[in-house]
Parts: C-alpha cells; structure tokens; sequence
C-alpha cells in the first residue's frame, strides 16, 4: 500500500494500522524473511543445482537479484517476484485493453505492457460473423469495428515477432460498452479460471484484466452477430454520429437504468478502495463492500472515504482470519 | 575565506569526511510507474520513472534493447534567484546526458528490447551536490518500478578547500570555485562509473584522499537506501 | 538522441568480435598498442587564431575571435571565454543540421571546464575598462571529419587557435579616458592572449573485456567500446578536469592507472603543439618582415618593441634567408631616431 492520501483523522489511523497490523501477523510467516533489493545475494543451496528464474542473474558464482522483491521458490526454480512492475502476459491471460492506433490490418492496444500489443483483424470476428479471408475493403472498414480509443477485451494469443499478439474470437471478447474502465496496479488481479463475472442481483458484468484493467459495466447479452446486426441496422436510421437518438422510444431502450448504473458505480468505487489499500481484487470481495456498503446505506462518494477504507481493511481481517481458520 | 575551522569544523559544523543527512522516500509520483524524492541536506530532488512502455518516435526504437531517455531540469525556484531557463541550456543537456549513460550502463535493457524507459529528475532545492543527488533518486526510482539492474548506482561529491578534502560540499563551498568532484559506483561489483572532475589544477595524490572519501560515503547511502 | 537511427553507420558482429579479441593480445586494428596516439598535425589559416588538426581521420577546426562586450556583473574585472561547436552534418551521418545534439554539448562543456575552469586563459588581462568594457574570446570548434575521439582533436584545435590568436590592441581615450580606441593592426601590432599552460585532453575507451583500455580510439572502437573517460590535464602534472559519463564501470586501479598514462601523454601533446605553433609564429613573422615595407615612418611604439623581439628570435633561430635579416636591420635603424 501506498503512502495513503486519505485524510484520517486519528481515531481512524489508529484502527487502521492495527488492522494492518493484524493482517501483517495472518501473513505467511515464510516469506517475511525472503525480501530482496536489488544486488542483494539470494542464498541458495548450491548443491542441489538451481534453476535461475526471472529477476536474477549471476555474478562471481553467486546468485544476486536484479529487481527489488520476493524470493520465491519453486523445486528447484528460484525466482524473485518484483513488488511493483509492469504487466508479465502470458498465453491465455483475458486483458482489457485501449485501442491507440488503427494500422495497416491491425489495431494497437494498449495495456500496461512494455510495448503496446497488436490485434490482427484476421484475429478479430468480422461483424457478419461469416468467416472468410479478409480483403481490402475489410482493411478499409477497419474502422467500423473498432476506433481509436475503444476499450476491448481479448485474450492473449502469444508472442511474436514483432510484439505481443491478441485474440479476439469468441463471443465474450470485443468491444466494451457502457460501463467504466479502472487501472489497478497489476499485481492485484490474480489468474483465475473465471475472468469474467455477471453479478445477476445487480445487472452488472465485471471483467478482470490479468493487465490490471478492469472493465465494470452494464451486462450485455453475448448475442449472435448476425442478429445484432439487424438491429444495429435499423437503429442507425435513426442516430446520427454522437449517438442522439431522435426517437424517443428508442431512447428508452438504449441507456442504461439508473439502478443499474449507480451498482455500476459502487462496484467500480469498490475496486478503488481495494487499489487503495493495496488488496487483492476478486469478485467475492467486490461483492462484499458493494453489499456492505448498501447495508450501511452509503452514498456512493462516501465509498471513497476515509471511514469507509478503514471498514474495508478491518472486514478484509476478519476475512482472513476465517479463510485461515478454515484452511 | 575559511571554510575548515582551526578544530577541523566546516562551515555547517560538520567533520571533512562527514555527509549531510540523507532522506530518501518513494511513490512521490502516483501516476509514474516508480518514483523516489532524495534529499541530501538541504539539496532536494524529484525523479519519476515511465516505463517500459511503447517507444514514442518509431524511428528510434531499438530492436534489442530497451531506449533509455532522461531529462534533467531544475525547478525555477531551486536556487536563490529565480531561473530563467530551468531546461534546455547546455548545463541541463550535459547532465541529461550523464545521467543517462550512467542509469544506462546499469539497467539491463536487453531485457526489454522495442521498448523505452523514460527518468525524469527535477531539481526542487539546489544546495550543492544536485548532480549526486539526482542519481540517487534515479537509482531509486528504478528500483521502484521494478526495472531490473545490474546494481545501483551511488553517488557523492567531494572537494578540496583549505588543503583538506571535503565530502559532500554544499553550495556555499561548492562556490568557492575549488576542485569538485562527483563519482558514482557500483557498490556491489566495487567499479566506478561516473567521475567527473573540475578543477583548477591539482595534482594526483590530492585526488586519491577525495576518491578515498566518496567511497566511504557510497557504501553508507548504499545501507541506506537498503 | 535526437538522432535517427536510418542514419547511422551500422556495426557488423564479426569486427566487434575482432576489434576486442585483438585487444585482449594489445593489438589494435590500426597496427597501434593500446596507449599510443595517432599522427598529429596542427595546420593553421591565413589569419589569426585559426587552427587545423588532423588526427587519423578525424578533422576538427578551431576559429577563435574576441569582441568588446560589457562584463559580467559579478566580475566586473574579467573578461569572458565561451565556446561553441558545430557538428558539420558532413562529419558524420548521424549529425543532423540545427540545435547541437547531446554530444555536441558535451564536447563544447568538456573542452570549456578545461580551458576556463582551470584559469588556463588569463581573463583578467582582457579587461580593457573595469566594469564597461572588456573582451569577449569566442572559440568556435567546427567538426569536420569524424574518425573518432573529437574530444582530444577538439581541444587540441581550441589551444592551437588561442596560441595563435591575437586580439588587436586598444587604449583609452576620448576626453575622459573613458572612450576605448580599437587599433586595427596596421596601425598597431595585436597582441596574443596570455595563456598560463595548456590543458591537454586524453580520451580513454573501456571496454566489455576486463582491463582492456585503449587510447585514442578511433570511430570503430567508439562503436565497441563501453565506456569512456577523458583527462584533461597539463605538462605540470595538474589535473584539469576529468570526464567519465557512465557507461561501463572500471575499478579504482584502472582509472588511476589511467591518470598516470594520461600525464605522460600530455607532456607529449604539448611539446608537439608548442612546436607546430613556433614553427607558424616564426613563418609569420617572415612573412610580415616581407610585407613592412623600410620607408613606413610611423610611431608604432608597441610594433617597434614586437620588431625587436622579432628581430632577436630571428638571430636566435639563425633565419636561414640572409636578406630579410638586412631589412630588418636597416629598418630599426631607421626607426632609432
């Protein structure tokens, strides 16, 4: 956790860092002796041969790291994971991403990574969902898919040789609507088999970026293309390029609900306070403060406040004491 | 003027080989991906990391390795008077440029080939011993945002006033216009790599005693920092 | 930085690998050893202060010229030396025509710690009327050819052109001596600057291998090399300045080692510029011996005394044409009246 901004008043500060406290003592007792800054020697048990991972190098025979972070060890793998860096992909992972540039049959996303990642549009459903090889004018229309500054969810195809490559075949991946876009710090948002998350009592879909991105919005049915494209059809007729729609009918039908925007907003403040207070972002947690927030009958803006964080971190150690208790 | 005393004080009351006190703290900057503020007495710097991310000028992308920029400015308010050209004057392109070549030889860009690591240090007090300072909170920096290095780089300042080396000179010495030197080494492999000197002739050995000096003092911010 | 990288020469693996196994046997692919210089020349212009050096292939001039500026306030009584490079984009692809690029910077501040940080330039004696006016020396180092270390050429160029300048003489006039009279030199014979001693700059590569040091390294082993310290020092044995910009680290040893090798060098350089620069003052003064004509009567207090030294070097020299010699004689004794 950062150096928090929050103005705490001294009643609070003292909760707070008791509960940090608490929390520091639930921790895995292992690691607190493993930390390392950089240049610092790892002590390894040369016999046994090791495997140097990431963040190490070899120097004179002895194993020092390179990052300031975590030992950790794995058989004979030795690792030291970095407290604070950029994006790792991996093969598989679901990120959400910014679309930055539309190039020559691809896109340029960006997502926290050393390089902006490529999405080939032969990577990319085409919106009448026939597949078939793409030509010019699909080069041409690329535009029509995806613009410039369009948040997109895709999964990580791999690396080549020019950069990271995306995927976006499935239903699930494209375009993101209606809804808010959060930065965490990656290293908050664990793998998981599930990324993507409808919480059905409130309408909302949340999607987890192993990136860090997390996307909350409005749930929208995976629909089949074709079907969408019809009525994409018919209701262009009557919207002009900002979206103002003229029929007042329609209007109703395309924004959102309040309701379901201000659970929108909760859950979107939820992660916040999580980012804050350096927590790890999961959906069951999320799903907490939302509630305990409603059952406190917050405002929404007072979910950013300071009495509010200290709820938060005080909830999450009596989390953890139960999940210890079990486990 | 006297800048040592008669018992071997200086002007601040500090010994010949006494540093001024060191502050370090990190994450001052909440949108860069490291940042560190180093304080050395009363000389204050700012330096933010960006990166690696995506190379801005496609043109200067390096196939195999990571693109290191930095820029150097002082804050119009750091000196006494006000500044009238913070950045871009050759004094500010020369430091930029040291800083980056000594922050380059220790960051293993090859691991991040396409792309580019931006250090940005600001100068918010000057007090003598800026060009040290700013290495540190660079070194620091990095290390914040979690960019793989060889080693960090420690660096310190030391002078020759009075026929006694001093270390760590702070403005008031430092404009006396006597020999200067900054030096910043590898701690952990013992190497040196800045040393930059000015002078107005002085013979070796009076070299060795300041070098001797800023070694000692590397090592301590080196604990420190750790 | 800001140059693009279409632009620059490209390195091939194979002389990489070349250029520093042969180091490890102290060979260079230039058939030198590690710590010998190239061939030195220094030519110099038609007019004053204008020097040329040539080192292997590196091409680097120096222009040095003064003008009458009001002083700083804070030092009211000196006058004032600044220097200024221009990377000539026929040097060397990679220069690009505008703002000096970052090592264009490095090399003007380096050349100019040396020379006025080290107070070889005696600025007081270019004050011409205490807190109004006084002269203004501006060195302009013009890269022509880069075959590598123009740091060492450059200042090389700087020194030979201040030797050889020389700044027209002025008095004090007007009706209340506060007017400052420029004499142009055929009224009085300008004067040179006076320089203290001369700070010679020795450029050292490191390279990846342990302990390889190379100095003087030409443009391929620039390419190569990891990192690179300059010394600026003089005959005496001071140090002036010394440079080293990050890049590969080295042990204390090496860098003093390195100093030590360094003043031997000097002493070198400076003997071979001394020499060059006489050697130009004698043709010069052989050929104004030419020009003066015997029949100028004019009160030239200042060129008579210049006359007689002149006239002293020459004997001293034993100028090897006899019939100057007469008209020098003839001269003075018609100016001894």
């Amino acid at each position: 956790m950062r150096g928090t901004q929050l103005p705490l008043n001294q009643t609070q500060k003292v909760r707070l860092q008791r509960a940090l406290q608490q929390l520091e003592s639930l921790s895995s007792k292992i690691n607190s002796n493993a930390s390392v800054t950089v240049a610092d020697s790892i002590p390894v048990n040369y016999e046994d041969g090791v495997l140097k991972g990431h963040g190490t190098s070899e120097l004179n025979g002895e194993i020092i790291a390179t990052v300031c972070g975590i030992v950790e060890r794995v058989n004979k793998l030795v690792y030291v994971r970095a407290l604070r860096a950029r994006y790792k992909p991996e093969v598989g992972d679901i990120i959400v991403g910014r679309v930055v540039e539309v190039a020559p049959k691809r896109w340029r996303i960006e997502i926290n990574y050393s390089q902006d990642a490529v999405l080939m549009l032969s990577s990319m459903n085409l919106p009448d969902g026939i597949q078939r090889r793409r030509t010019a004018i699909d080069e041409l229309n690329m535009r029509s898919i995806f613009e410039e500054s369009d948040v997109i969810c895709a999964e990580v195809r791999g690396f080549q040789h020019d950069g990271l490559h995306l995927q976006a075949r499935s239903q699930k991946y494209g375009k993101l609507k209606r809804g808010q876009l959060l930065t965490v710090p990656p290293y908050l948002v664990k793998r998981r088999k599930q990324h993507f998350h409808y919480l059905e009592q409130y309408g909302i879909d949340v999607i987890l970026g192993c990136n860090g991105f997390i996307w909350v919005g409005e749930h929208v049915e995976a629909t089949d293309d074709m079907v969408e494209e019809q009525v994409s059809k018919s209701e262009q007729q009557t919207m002009n390029s900002d979206g103002i729609l003229t029929d007042m009918e329609e209007q109703e039908q395309v924004s959102t609900p309040l309701e379901i925007r201000r659970y929108v907003c909760r859950a979107a403040n939820a992660v916040r306070v999580l980012s804050t207070l350096g927590f790890i972002v999961t959906i069951e947690v999320i799903v907490e403060i939302v509630n305990l927030s409603s059952s406190m009958n917050l405002d929404i803006h007072e979910m950013l406040g300071s009495e509010f964080c200290v709820l938060v971190t005080e909830k999450e150690v009596e989390r953890r004491t139960l999940t210890k208790k079990k486990g | 003027m006297e800048f040592v005393s008669p018992e071997g004080l200086r002007l601040d009351g500090r010994r010949p080989t006494e540093m001024r006190q060191i502050r370090a703290e990190l994450g001052a900057v909440a949108k860069a991906d490291g940042s560190a503020v180093f304080e050395m007495g009363n000389t204050k710097v700012v330096a933010a990391v960006y990166g690696p991310r995506e190379v801005q000028n496609r043109s200067q992308q390096l196939s195999d390795q990571a693109l290191v920029r930095c820029e150097y400015s002082m804050a119009n308010f750091s000196t006494g008077d006000r500044m009238r050209k913070p950045k871009g004057d050759r004094r500010s392109t020369e430091i930029s440029l040291v800083i980056r070549q000594t922050m380059e030889a220790c960051i293993m860009t090859h691991l991040m080939p396409r792309s580019q690591i931006d250090i940005f240090v600001q100068v918010l007090q000057a007090d003598g011993g800026t060009r040290s300072a700013c290495i540190n909170a660079a070194t620091l920096a990095l290390a914040d945002a979690g960019i793989p290095m060889h080693d960090l780089v420690t660096s310190c300042s030391a002078g020759y006033l009075n026929s006694t080396p001093l270390l760590d000179l702070n403005y008031v010495e430092d404009s006396a216009r006597g020999p200067d030197v900054t030096v910043g080494i590898l701690p952990k492999l013992d190497k040196v790599t800045l040393l930059q000197r000015i002078s107005c002739r002085l013979c070796m050995t009076d070299t060795t005693g300041e070098y001797k000096g800023i070694r000692i003092s590397t090592r301590w911010i080196n604990y420190n920092e750790g | 930085m800001e140059q693009r990288l279409a632009n620059t020469w490209r390195f091939t693996v194979n002389e990489r690998k070349f250029i520093e196994t042969a180091l490890l046997s102290d060979l260079r692919v230039d058939g030198r050893r590690p710590f010998d210089y190239r061939n030195l020349t220094v030519n110099f212009g038609k007019e004053d202060g204008s020097a040329e050096v040539q080192m292997g292939h590196t091409h680097v001039m120096g222009f040095v010229t003064a003008q009458l500026v009001q002083p700083y306030r804070d030092r009211p009584n000196e006058g004032s030396l600044s220097i200024f490079t221009e990377f000539s984009p026929m040097g060397d692809p990679s220069f690009e025509p505008g703002r000096p690029g970052e090592s264009a910077v490095e090399l003007g501040r380096v050349v100019d710690r040396g020379l006025r940080e080290s107070r070889a330039v005696d600025t007081e004696s270019l004050c011409v009327l205490p807190g109004r006016w006084v002269w203004a020396i501006r060195i302009d180092l013009h890269i022509l050819d880069n075959g590598g270390n123009l740091l060492d050429a450059a200042n090389i160029a700087a020194l030979a052109a201040l030797m050889t300048f020389r700044r027209p003489e002025c008095s004090l006039g007007g009706e209340d001596g506060q007017e400052v009279i420029v004499h142009p030199p055929e009224e009085k014979e300008p004067l040179p600057l006076i320089l203290h001693h001369l700070p010679i700059a020795v450029t050292f590569a490191f390279f990846a291998n342990e302990n390889s040091v190379a100095i003087d390294p030409t443009h391929h082993e620039e390419a190569v090399m990891g990192g690179r310290m300059t010394t600026t020092l003089n005959a005496n044995g001071d140090i002036c300045a010394i440079q080293k910009a990050g890049g590969e680290g080295v042990l204390q040893s090496v860098i003093m080692q390195c100093l030590r090798i360094a003043s031997v060098k000097a002493g070198d350089i400076t003997e071979k510029i001394k020499k060059a620069v006489d050697s130009f003052n004698t043709h010069t003064a052989l050929k104004k011996i030419k020009r003066h004509p015997s029949s100028i009567p004019m009160d030239v207090d200042g060129a008579d005394s210049k006359l007689r030294e002149k006239q002293k070097s020459l004997v001293d020299k034993k100028a090897t044409i006899p019939c100057p010699s007469e008209n020098v004689v003839r001269e003075t004794k018609s100016l001894d009246q």
